[in-house]
C-alpha cells in the first residue's frame, strides 16, 4: 500500500507537533522516520495508524482519502514501543484478539496464528504468558500479533529500543528477514541513527516538527541537506563562514581559522552569506610535517587523543577556540602529546557548505 | 499477503456500543445531578429563601441558640482531637509499616486494619457496658482496690472523650494507610542521596521526606477529621447529643416547622467544604512527581529479635485496644444474668436465638445485604466509568468530573440524608413510602469515591497502548473495555468494591434517617432499635452486632483470598 502524507499538521494546543509534512511512502517499503526525541515521528505514525487526527492536511492510502477514517478500517498492525502486550492474555490469545475481531473462521484463524508463530519463532511458547516471556520473545509478540491480520501497513515505533545490544542486533536481522518474506509496506520509527542506516533503504529525518530530508543512507551522509542532518547522521565538525566567491562547481567560504576551498554545496548561496561547513571527522588529515599552508589547511593543538586500536581519535582546539574532533583509521605512529599544536588539511570535495541555521544541532 | 478489512457488521456493532457507553455516561452524569447537586442545592437554597424570598433571619436564630452553638464547638472539638490523637498513634505505624521488616508484618498490619470495618457505634454498645456505674471496669477496679466508689465513666463530662476515643479506634487504620502509602511513594534514593550528602537523619525526615508525604498526610487528616466531626452513630449511642450530628437527626422530623435545620445543615457543608479546601490547597502543598524511573523498593531494615518485641507490643497493643469495644460486645452477647461482676458468669446462646426468632433483626440482615449489594453493583458500573472517561480525558472538562464525585467525601452523610428527605419527600421517591431506592443510591454516591480512586489507580497504572493495540485491531471503545481493560484492573475494582460494600453494609446516618419503615430496616438501624428497647433489647443487638461483623470479616477474607497474590503478580507488566 502507498501511503501519502499531505501538507499534514498537528497541533497540541500552543505547539505544533507536526509541520507541513509532505512524505510519500512507496509499497512494500520498509521506510524509516528518524528524529531525535520530540521531533513529531512518534505523533506522525500515531496520525497514520489513525490514532490521533491531524489537525491539517491529508492523508492518502493508495490514493484513497482516510485522514477522518478511524483506526478500525485502515487495516494497521502496530508494534509499540513497550510491546503493548495483554498481560492477562497467553501468546496464542494475544495473536488471536485481532482476527477474531475479523470473524475469520476458525480454521483460518487457527492456520494464521500457527503461521505467524513460525515466522516469528515463537512456536514453543503458544501458552506462555507475557510476564513469562524475554524481553526478545516479548518484542516477537508483539510482531507476530501485528502480522496476524495481515495488515495494510505495518508500523513499528522504536522497536528495538527496549532491547539490549545484542538482542537489538539480533532483531534486526529478524525484522528484515520478515519484511522481506512478507513484501508488507512498513513504516518504522527511530532515534538511532545507526539502526535507521544499517536497515533502511529510505529513509526520513525529521526535526522539531519538520520533515527535513527523505534520501537513501548513502545520500544523507554524504550529502545532508542541513548542519542538523549532518551532526546527527555521523559525526561531523561545523564552522560557521561566509561565503567569498560563489560559482556553480565550486567556492570560497572565510571562517574564523582560515578561507576553505568547497567543491560540495547542499543549495544555491551568494557572495556575502552566511553559511555552515560540515567538516565529516575522518575526511579532516593530518598534516603531520605541517609544511601544507593557504586555503584548506589550518593550525590546532591537540586537546586529548583516545587511541582506540584500528583508529584514533584527535580531540583539537583551533585557533579561536573551538572543538574540533579528527578520526584517523590507519594512524601512523606519531608523538604528540596534549597541548602540541598540529597542522590540518581538508580536501575540496570532503567541505559541505550547507545553510546556517539556529538549530545546528549537536557538535556547536 | 492479502489485506483484510472488517465487515460492514461489526461497524453497526460499533456504533450500538458507542452509543450504550455514551449513554451510560450521561445516565452516569444525571445521576450525580440528582443524587447530589440537586439535593444539597435544595438545602443551601431552602436556608436561604422563605417563601421565594431571600432571608438570613434562620442564622441570627442559629447562633442564639445556646444548644445549637455548643452543639458545633463540641463537634468540631471532637474532629480535631480525633485527628490529633490519630496522627500520633499512626505515625509510628506507618513508619514501622514502611521502614522496618520483621517476622510476622503481614499479619500484624493487616490486623492493624480490622478496626476500620468494625463499625463504631456497636463498639459503643460494648463500651456502654464496660464502663458503666456499675459495670466491669468499675467493679474490677474495686475488686483490686484502687477505688473505693464507682467512677461515672460516661457522666456528661467525660462523653466527650468517650467519643473520641471510639472515634480514634475507627479512624487510624485510615490515617495509616494513607502515611504508609505517602511514606512508601517517598522514593528512598532521595534518603540515600541525602545519607550520601551527611544530613542527619531527622532532618532528612524535615527536609525531605515530610514536604513529600505532606499531601498524603492531610488527604488522610481531612478525612479523619470530618467522620469523626459528622458521625452520628456513636455521639448517639454514647448519649452525647450535644453533637451537630445528632441535632441534626432530631430535627429531621420537623424540619418543615423549624428551618433552622437547613441552616445549621448549611453550616455543616460550608464548614467541611472549606475544611477540606484548606487541607488540600494551603496545608497538604504541593504534589511533587517521583521522578525515579521503574519500581524502587523501599530497603527494609530487618530489625533485632527485641525490637520485633516492641514493635509487637506497640503495634499488637493498638490493634488489640481498637477491638477491645467489639470484644466487650461479644462478651455483652453471650451473657446471661450479667450483675454486679467483671465478667459474666454465665454464658448462653440465648440471644442469638432470638436474633433468628426476631423478625426485625432478619429483615435487617437481609436488606443491608441487598441493599450493599445493589449499592455495590452501581457502584463499580458508575465507578469504573466515571474513572475511565477521567483517567483517558474522554471528557472536556475532567478534573470537574473528579471533583464532582470526590465531593461525598468531604459531604457528611448526615448532610445527603437531610437533602435526600427534603428533596424527595412528596415525590415517588418518597422515602416515607418505599426508601429503597433512596437508600441505595445513598449508599452508592457516598462510596462513589473510593470506587473512582481504586479504578483510576489501576488505570493510570496501566498503559494506554495496551487499549490502543486493541484499537488498532478493529476493537470498539467497549470492546476494548471489557476484554483487556477490566479485566486488568480486575483486583481494583474488587478491592475497591469490597469496600464499598463493607462501608454500606456498616452505614449508619443514611440508614437511620432515611428509614423509617421496619420492613425497610438495614442492619445498623435494626441493631439502634433493638439496643433502645427495654428489657434484653441490647443484649440482642449485641448479638447482632456480631454477626454483622461476622459477614463483613467473612467479605473481607473471602475477596483476600479470592484476590491472593496470584492477581498481583498476574498482572505486573
Amino acid at each position: 500500500m502507498e501511503v501519502v502524507f499531505k501538507s499534514i499538521y498537528k497541533r497540541y494546543g500552543q505547539t505544533t507537533a507536526v509541520h507541513d509534512l509532505n512524505l510519500t511512502i512507496q509499497r512494500g517499503a520498509l521506510h524509516f522516520l528518524l528524529g531525535p526525541s520530540g521531533c513529531g515521528k512518534t505523533t506522525t505514525l500515531r496520525m497514520l495508524a489513525g490514532l490521533e487526527q491531524p489537525s491539517e492536511g491529508q492523508l492518502f492510502f493508495d490514493g484513497k482519502d482516510v485522514t477522518f477514517q478511524p483506526a478500525v478500517e485502515r487495516g494497521i498492525g502496530m508494534v509499540f514501543q513497550n510491546y503493548a502486550l495483554w498481560p492477562h492474555m497467553t501468546v496464542y490469545k494475544n495473536i488471536e484478539y485481532g482476527l477474531k475481531l475479523r470473524k475469520l473462521s476458525n480454521q483460518e484463524i487457527k492456520r494464521r496464528i500457527d503461521e505467524v508463530m513460525d515466522i516469528t519463532r515463537l512456536t514453543q511458547y503458544a501458552e506462555r504468558l507475557p510476564g513469562q516471556l524475554s524481553g526478545g520473545q516479548q518484542q516477537r509478540v508483539a510482531l507476530a500479533r501485528a502480522l496476524a491480520i495481515r495488515p495494510n501497513v505495518l508500523l513499528l515505533d522504536e522497536p528495538l529500543s527496549n532491547l539490549d545490544a545484542k538482542l537489538r542486533m539480533e532483531m534486526r536481522d529478524n525484522i528484515l528477514r520478515i519484511h522481506k518474506q512478507t513484501g508488507i509496506t512498513t513504516v518504522y520509527v527511530t532515534h538511532d541513527q545507526r539502526e535507521a542506516l544499517s536497515m533502511g533503504s529510505k529513509i526520513s529525518v525529521m526535526h522539531v516538527g519538520r520533515l527535513i530530508q527523505t534520501d537513501d543512507p548513502r545520500t544523507l551522509y554524504k550529502s545532508p541537506r542541513t548542519p542538523f542532518i549532518a551532526s546527527f547522521i555521523g559525526e561531523t565538525n561545523l564552522l560557521t563562514g561566509k561565503v567569498k566567491e560563489w560559482s556553480d562547481s565550486e567556492s570560497r567560504i572565510e571562517t574564523p581559522i582560515g578561507t576553505f576551498h568547497s567543491t560540495v554545496h547542499s543549495e544555491v548561496f551568494k557572495v556575502g552569506d552566511t553559511v555552515a561547513l560540515s567538516l565529516r571527522p575522518e575526511a579532516v588529515m593530518i598534516d603531520w610535517h605541517k609544511t601544507g599552508q593557504g586555503e584548506n589547511f589550518f593550525q590546532a593543538s591537540v586537546e586529548h587523543l583516545t587511541y582506540l586500536g584500528e583508529s584514533e581519535q584527535f580531540q583539537l582546539k583551533t585557533s579561536d577556540g573551538k572543538g574540533l574532533k579528527v578520526n584517523f583509521y590507519h594512524a601512523p605512529d606519531h608523538d604528540f602529546k596534549d597541548g602540541d599544536s598540529i597542522g590540518c588539511y581538508i580536501a575540496a570535495d570532503d567541505v559541505l557548505v550547507l545553510p546556517a541555521q539556529p538549530d545546528m544541532g549537536p557538535g556547536t | 499477503m492479502q489485506a483484510q478489512r472488517v465487515d460492514a457488521t461489526s461497524v453497526w456493532q460499533r456504533r450500538l456500543s458507542d452509543v450504550v457507553g455514551y449513554g451510560t455516561v450521561l445516565a452516569t452524569l444525571a445521576m450525580l445531578f440528582f443524587f447530589l447537586v440537586m439535593p444539597v442545592s435544595v438545602i443551601i437554597g431552602r436556608a436561604f429563601y422563605n417563601n421565594g424570598e431571600f432571608t438570613l433571619r434562620y442564622f441570627p436564630l442559629l447562633f442564639s441558640n445556646e444548644l445549637l452553638m455548643s452543639s458545633i464547638g463540641n463537634s468540631l472539638l471532637i474532629g480535631l482531637t480525633t485527628t490529633i490523637i490519630t496522627t500520633i498513634v499512626s505515625f509510628p505505624l506507618a513508619l514501622i509499616n514502611t521502614k522496618l521488616d520483621f517476622r510476622g508484618k503481614a499479619i500484624l498490619t493487616g490486623l492493624l486494619l480490622v478496626p476500620m470495618v468494625m463499625p463504631p457505634f456497636v463498639g459503643a454498645i460494648g463500651i456502654l457496658r464496660f464502663f458503666a456505674r456499675r459495670g466491669s471496669v468499675n467493679l474490677g477496679l474495686m475488686e483490686i482496690g484502687w477505688i473505693d466508689e464507682p467512677i461515672d465513666w460516661l457522666g456528661p463530662e467525660n462523653m466527650f472523650w468517650a467519643v473520641v476515643i471510639l472515634e480514634v479506634l475507627h479512624l487510624y487504620p485510615i490515617m495509616y494507610l494513607n502515611l504508609s502509602a505517602a511514606l512508601a511513594n517517598v522514593d528512598p534514593s532521595v534518603e540515600e542521596m541525602a545519607t550520601t550528602l551527611g544530613v542527619p537523619k531527622w532532618k532528612q525526615y524535615r527536609d525531605i521526606v515530610w514536604p513529600l508525604a505532606r499531601p498524603g498526610y492531610f488527604a488522610g487528616a481531612i478525612i479523619v477529621f470530618i467522620w469523626a466531626l459528622t458521625d452520628l452513630g456513636t455521639p448517639l449511642l454514647v448519649g452525647y447529643h450535644e453533637t451537630i450530628p445528632v441535632q441534626i437527626f432530631n430535627m429531621i422530623t420537623d424540619v418543615n416547622e423549624n428551618p433552622v435545620g437547613y441552616a445549621l445543615v448549611f453550616l455543616v457543608i460550608l464548614l467541611t467544604v472549606s475544611f477540606f479546601l484548606i487541607s488540600k490547597l494551603a496545608l497538604g502543598g504541593k504534589k511533587y512527581e517521583m521522578m525515579a524511573k521503574g519500581h524502587v523498593t523501599q530497603a527494609q531494615k530487618r530489625i533485632s529479635f527485641l525490637a520485633t518485641v516492641g514493635v509487637y507490643v506497640f503495634a499488637g497493643g493498638v490493634a488489640i485496644l481498637a477491638l477491645i469495644p467489639h470484644l466487650a460486645v461479644v462478651v455483652t452477647a453471650f451473657s446471661d444474668r450479667w450483675f454486679m461482676t467483671v465478667l459474666p458468669e454465665f454464658y448462653t446462646f440465648e440471644h442469638f436465638h432470638q436474633v433468628f426468632n426476631t423478625e426485625l433483626s432478619m429483615i435487617g440482615i437481609k436488606n443491608s445485604f441487598i441493599f450493599a449489594g445493589l449499592s455495590t453493583v452501581l457502584d463499580i458500573i458508575l465507578g469504573l466509568l466515571i474513572a475511565y472517561v477521567i483517567v483517558r480525558k474522554l471528557v472536556p472538562f475532567p478534573g470537574l468530573l473528579d471533583g464532582l464525585v470526590m465531593i461525598p467525601l468531604a459531604l457528611p452523610g448526615i448532610v445527603l440524608a437531610f437533602g435526600y428527605v427534603v428533596t424527595y419527600t412528596n415525590t415517588f421517591l418518597d422515602p416515607l413510602n418505599n426508601p429503597v431506592p433512596l437508600l441505595v443510591i445513598a449508599y452508592a454516591i457516598r462510596r462513589l469515591p473510593y470506587m473512582v480512586r481504586s479504578a483510576a489507580a489501576g488505570l493510570q497504572q496501566m498503559s494506554p497502548s495496551l487499549e490502543e493495540a486493541s484499537t488498532t485491531f478493529g476493537a470498539s471503545r467497549f470492546h476494548t473495555l471489557r476484554k483487556i481493560t477490566v479485566p486488568l484492573v480486575m483486583a481494583n475494582l474488587i478491592a475497591g468494591a469490597l469496600l464499598c460494600f463493607s462501608y454500606a453494609m456498616l452505614d449508619v446516618s443514611d440508614s437511620l434517617i432515611l428509614a423509617m419503615k421496619e420492613r425497610f430496616y438495614p442492619l445498623t438501624k435494626a441493631i439502634y432499635v433493638l439496643f433502645l428497647e427495654q428489657g434484653t433489647g441490647e443484649l440482642v443487638a449485641s448479638a447482632l452486632g456480631i454477626i454483622g461483623m461476622i459477614i463483613l470479616a467473612a467479605c473481607i477474607m473471602g475477596a483476600s483470598a479470592l484476590l491472593g497474590k496470584k492477581m498481583g503478580e498476574l498482572f505486573r507488566s
